[in-house]
């Protein structure tokens, strides 16, 4: 349009001209037939024309200038004047492309975890079936999945039993399709020998229907798939098809193993598809009644899942009918799940706090992301706000000095005649071109951004599956904020300058600027410094959490310990075959040389996994709930030689105690203090599960010294160390290693697959590493954070530095007076910096008072310290204070090296 | 805008009038501006001598208001020239402007008969 606008402006230029110029040459002719010379001829012609260029510039008038074309022109000529001065606009556009990439590749973050819908057929009618209760449930007998616990809201999970799924699927009114699905963790595939791990969800027969997805090759799951006694099919991912089958159109068909159990392949989903969490990426959906074909006991498994009222594990999600509000739907579904858990609670006590139905939005699936990073994102994206405020009150302070050299300009333009909407809309568009450039410049930085955050989210796991990325809401979003900023920075800035007074501008006399305009250089540079101030504590709370976490006390050596987890059940072991396939293994990992000490345990510490059971005492009455429950870890011999848990009573597990007559149990201090104060408790029993201690068949036979057991975080809980051949099925192995621990991992896999090729190792980590993963957040929080708070100080540092070194500049004339009249050097270097400590004093009053009121909302992120930690808000104004001393010492100093003789010459 | 011929008999062109004779000149068919201006002056007997700086504007703003339309031609000077020729549009106008001119030159003639 633009472009096709200033072709035809070019058109009617060169069309006026030969219009010109053949009226002349008709004009010349005349006159040389009446027997002028030609020259003559040509100059009379053209005498008596007129002014052509005045001419040409009233057909311009009256041809008028169209917006575009004004834009244009605006546009030009902003570029132009932006060249004029590259390290003013260096500095503004690098500042923008920070801020504005930082704010892009976070709000991509936010787009894929909490906006995005999914990739199937009208995400906006799908809805979450959840419940909700205040305390533990008493009515939920037994589950299979995850449930949440917020101190404020109370628990809440998405798992139901399959009869109130069966109930609700056939009597809703609300819903016009309702589907299930759950997670069935992960799986032995094999396949023509090879085997290896693969994450599969169970899914009922309508899920791909009721979504509205197709298949990429072969069929989907139905209906008649689903239920118990169909000949057990399987649908790949995209990417595993790809993956394992080279996307060969064979695989359909074809017959694979998942832990020992025949299954067909049905079909492939589509390249887009990953299942209803965009969180987790299956490789196998599987039908909901195929389930009980991995389990041990089959019909007592089938039993469970599909006939226990009580036993909670199907995650429901519907499709609303048209013109079905979300109200209605809930309001109708709530009443059928009250009666139907009614009728399921058989005590009075179950009946109290029953589990309450709430629907939620399921456009973008279910959200155990959202319920992970919400909150930490949301965090993030202010802080990346503020710093883009901060690199917009840099520019406007730049724009604001730049304005003041530009006076004679404006004035000249102003007084020719120059609306003044018309010069503020130029200056507005000069900024808006600036924004633009930080913008194109800050997609990349978003990109390098987005890079580098998914890399530390990973943080090493290879199944992370979150993929953010630079898509078109994201892109406009980016659009949106680069004119935003361009017309927020731009706007006072502007309307300042042309609010001049025209005559003693035009003389370029050094009349004082209006004071408005100085008040406003320094509100902005108090503004930064508040927010940098702001952002400084943030990185200081951070920083001290990830250092308090670093300095918990683990109570066992982190160091040079490999993990990876096997697990042979799947691949037929059971019981003593089990038992003696892990420990034929422990013997021979002990072997490799570089290897100190071997064990194995049913999962890692500080994994982030963990099993609570009650403990009774022979002698002592049980009591109910939380309060007698002990974490339990299933060890394999010298756990606590390889993890280095000093033994304080009595001995360690040893091989013998595996598999020996006896039971044998090792308890840590928090549970000899708890259960046997003031005794010795090695020699006495407990024993697990409720009764009066009739199966208190654990002996105690010593005492460990306090270990974290699954988390950093919480205080550690009374553990205790039984033998893992009881009842165990993976297990994680821990070698402690002399060197580096991942220089084994070869040698480990090769022991593995000579033992059983079939059983693949997994999880492969250090336990230094694995104890790092989690606490990912914090460590990212202090990180990123740090990078901001970096960030700001060094924008508010440009933005003060210039101002101050603008105002010594102004006053350049009145310095020189000063000193003229005999003010020495210190004195006018002290001025100077009575002003600049004035404004820091202001801006970091400022900044404390609003940390004050606000860190408590970074609670939840903290750990070992008060949102209001001393240190960390002292060590931040520091900092603050030391950067804004270095930012003003050129400016003073300059201030006091002004020679009086060339700055009153100056006036 | 003012024209006038200068050195001799000075006549004043009355606001809006240009437009008229440009209207009227092209009735006879499509002429050049360099034509137009000639026109003008040889049928006011040389009294009227239309200044390019008006001419062109005043064709061109014709054109813009849709009375006369234009078109390259190549001339007998082997140029390319712009011909403006009536619309249906400039020819109606024409004849508006006749009949509203008649009626002033009547009116005025009657205020300024002789007593």
């Amino acid at each position: 349009m633009m472009r096709w606008d200033f072709w035809r402006r070019k058109q009617r230029e060169t069309d006026l001209d030969d219009e010109i110029a053949y009226d002349l040459a008709l004009d010349a002719e005349e006159r040389m037939r009446a027997g002028v010379t030609r020259q003559e001829a040509d100059r009379a012609s053209r005498r008596d024309f007129g002014n052509v260029p005045l001419l040409k510039e009233g057909m311009r008038e009256m041809w008028g200038w169209t917006s575009l074309e004004r834009l244009a022109q605006d546009l030009r000529y902003g570029w132009r004047t932006l060249r004029q001065n590259p390290l003013f606009a260096t500095m503004a556009v690098l500042s923008l492309a920070l801020g504005i990439g930082a704010n892009t590749a976070i709000f991509s973050f936010m787009d894929a975890i909490l906006l995005r819908a999914l990739p199937v057929r009208r995400p906006g009618e799908l809805v979450i079936l959840n419940w909700h209760t205040k305390g533990p449930p008493t009515v939920v007998h037994g589950m299979s999945g995850s449930w949440y616990n917020d101190p404020h809201t109370g628990w809440s999970s998405g798992d139901y039993p399959f009869p109130a799924y069966e109930l609700l699927r056939a009597s809703n009114r609300a819903l016009s399709s309702m589907f299930g699905f759950a997670d069935a963790g992960q799986l032995n595939l094999s396949v023509q020998g090879q085997t290896d791990l693969v994450d599969a969800q169970l899914v009922s027969g309508n899920f791909f229907s009721s979504l509205g997805v197709r298949p990429a090759a072969g069929r989907w799951i139905s209906d008649d798939d689903d239920r118990s006694g169909a000949p057990p099919i399987v649908v790949m991912s995209y990417s595993y098809w790809r993956r394992r089958f080279a996307g060969s159109a064979d695989a359909i068909g074809q017959s694979i193993f998942l832990n020992l159990m025949p299954f067909t392949i049905a079909g492939v989903s589509a390249p887009e598809f990953f299942g209803v969490n965009p969180g987790g990426a299956p490789d196998l959906f599987i039908p909901l009644h195929a389930a009980p074909l991995f389990a041990e006991d089959q019909q007592e498994d089938a039993k469970q899942r599909f006939l226990d009222k009580n036993f909670y594990w199907v995650e429901i999600m519907g499709r609303l009918r048209p013109c079905t509000s979300l109200g209605q739907a809930q309001t109708d579904l709530a009443a059928l799940f009250q009666r139907y858990v009614n009728s399921t609670a058989s005590t009075e006590e179950e009946k109290v706090d029953l589990p309450e139905l709430v629907l939620a939005g399921g456009g973008s699936g279910i959200d155990s992301l959202r319920r992970e990073y919400s909150k930490p994102l949301y965090v993030l994206m202010a802080m990346v706000g503020l710093i883009l405020a901060i690199a917009c009150a840099n520019i406007a302070n730049l724009l604001l000095a730049r304005a003041a050299a530009r006076r004679r300009e404006i004035a000249v333009r102003l007084s020719l005649g120059a609306g003044r909407l018309r010069v503020v809309r130029q200056l507005l568009t000069e900024s808006v071109l600036l924004a633009f450039l930080g913008g194109v410049l800050g997609v990349w930085v978003a990109g390098l951004g987005i890079r580098f955050l998914t890399w530390l989210l990973a943080n090493g796991r290879d199944s992370f599956t979150l993929h953010a990325n630079l898509s078109w809401p994201v892109l406009a979003f980016t659009f949106a904020l680069a004119l935003t900023t361009g017309i927020l920075f731009g706007l006072v800035p502007a309307i300042q300058a042309t609010r001049i007074d025209i005559a003693p501008a035009l003389k370029q006399i050094r009349a004082s600027a209006p004071p408005s305009r100085l008040r406003l250089n320094k509100m902005l540079a108090i503004y930064q410094i508040a927010i940098s101030l702001l952002l400084t504590i943030a990185a200081g709370l951070f920083v001290r959490t990830l250092s308090s976490l670093h300095s918990v006390e683990l109570g066992f050596d982190r160091e040079n310990v490999l993990l990876f987890r096997l697990n042979a059940k799947q691949t037929g072991y059971s019981d003593q075959a089990l038992a003696r396939f892990y420990m034929d293994l422990w013997a021979r990992f002990r072997t490799i040389p570089g290897v100190r000490d071997v064990t194995l345990s049913d999962f890692a510490l500080v994994s982030g996994a963990g099993g609570q059971t009650g403990v009774t005492i022979p002698g002592r009455p049980h009591q109910p709930g939380r309060e007698s429950e002990t974490s339990v870890l299933k060890i394999g011999p010298a756990f606590f030689s390889t993890m280095r848990i000093p033994i304080l009573l009595g001995r360690e597990l040893q091989e013998r105690d595996m598999t020996g007559p006896f039971k044998v149990a090792v308890v840590n201090e928090v549970f000899a203090k708890k259960y046997f104060p003031h005794e010795n408790p090695t020699g006495r029993h407990f024993g697990f599960g409720g009764g009066d201690g009739k199966f208190a068949e654990f002996e105690i036979v010593g005492v460990a010294k306090a270990a974290r057991y699954d988390s950093l975080k919480q205080a550690i809980p009374p553990v205790v160390y039984i033998p893992f051949s009881q009842r165990v099925d993976g297990v994680s192995f821990e070698l402690r290693a002399r060197g580096d621990p991942l220089g084994l991992v070869a040698t480990v896999r090769q022991i593995v697959r000579q033992v059983d090729s079939r059983v693949p190792a997994s999880d492969v980590n250090t336990q230094a590493r694995q104890i790092d993963q989690t606490i990912n957040r914090e460590r990212i929080f202090a990180q990123l954070c740090s990078c901001f708070a970096g960030l700001a100080l060094l924008m508010s540092c440009i933005g003060l530095y210039g101002m101050m070194a603008y105002t010594v500049a102004r006053r350049t004339g009145e310095i020189g007076i000063r000193m003229a009249l005999g003010a020495d050097r210190r004195r006018i270097a002290s001025m100077v910096l009575r002003e600049m400590i004035w404004i820091g004093a202001t801006g970091l009053a400022i900044g404390l008072a609003v940390a004050w009121g606000t860190t408590r909302y970074l609670e939840s992120f903290l750990f070992g310290l008060k949102p209001k930690d001393p240190l960390a808000i002292l060590l931040a104004t520091g900092i603050l204070a030391a950067a804004l001393v270095l930012a003003c010492y050129d400016p003073a100093m300059r201030a006091s090296r002004i020679d009086p003789l060339t700055a009153l010459r100056h006036e | 805008m003012v024209h006038n011929n200068p050195g001799e008999n000075r006549i004043e062109l009355l606001q809006g009038t240009l437009d008229m004779l440009i209207l009227r000149t092209l009735q006879w068919g499509p002429q050049h501006g360099h034509g137009v201006g000639q026109a003008i002056r040889q049928s006011s007997a040389d009294l009227l001598q239309i200044e390019r700086g008006s001419l062109y504007p005043a064709l061109h703003r014709l054109e813009a208001r849709g009375l006369i339309t234009s078109e390259w031609k190549a001339s007998d000077l082997n140029r390319r020239a712009k011909y403006y020729r009536l619309t249906a549009a400039g020819k109606k106008q024409l004849v508006a402007e006749q009949s509203k001119w008649k009626l002033l030159v009547r009116t005025i003639a009657r205020v300024m008969r002789p007593a």
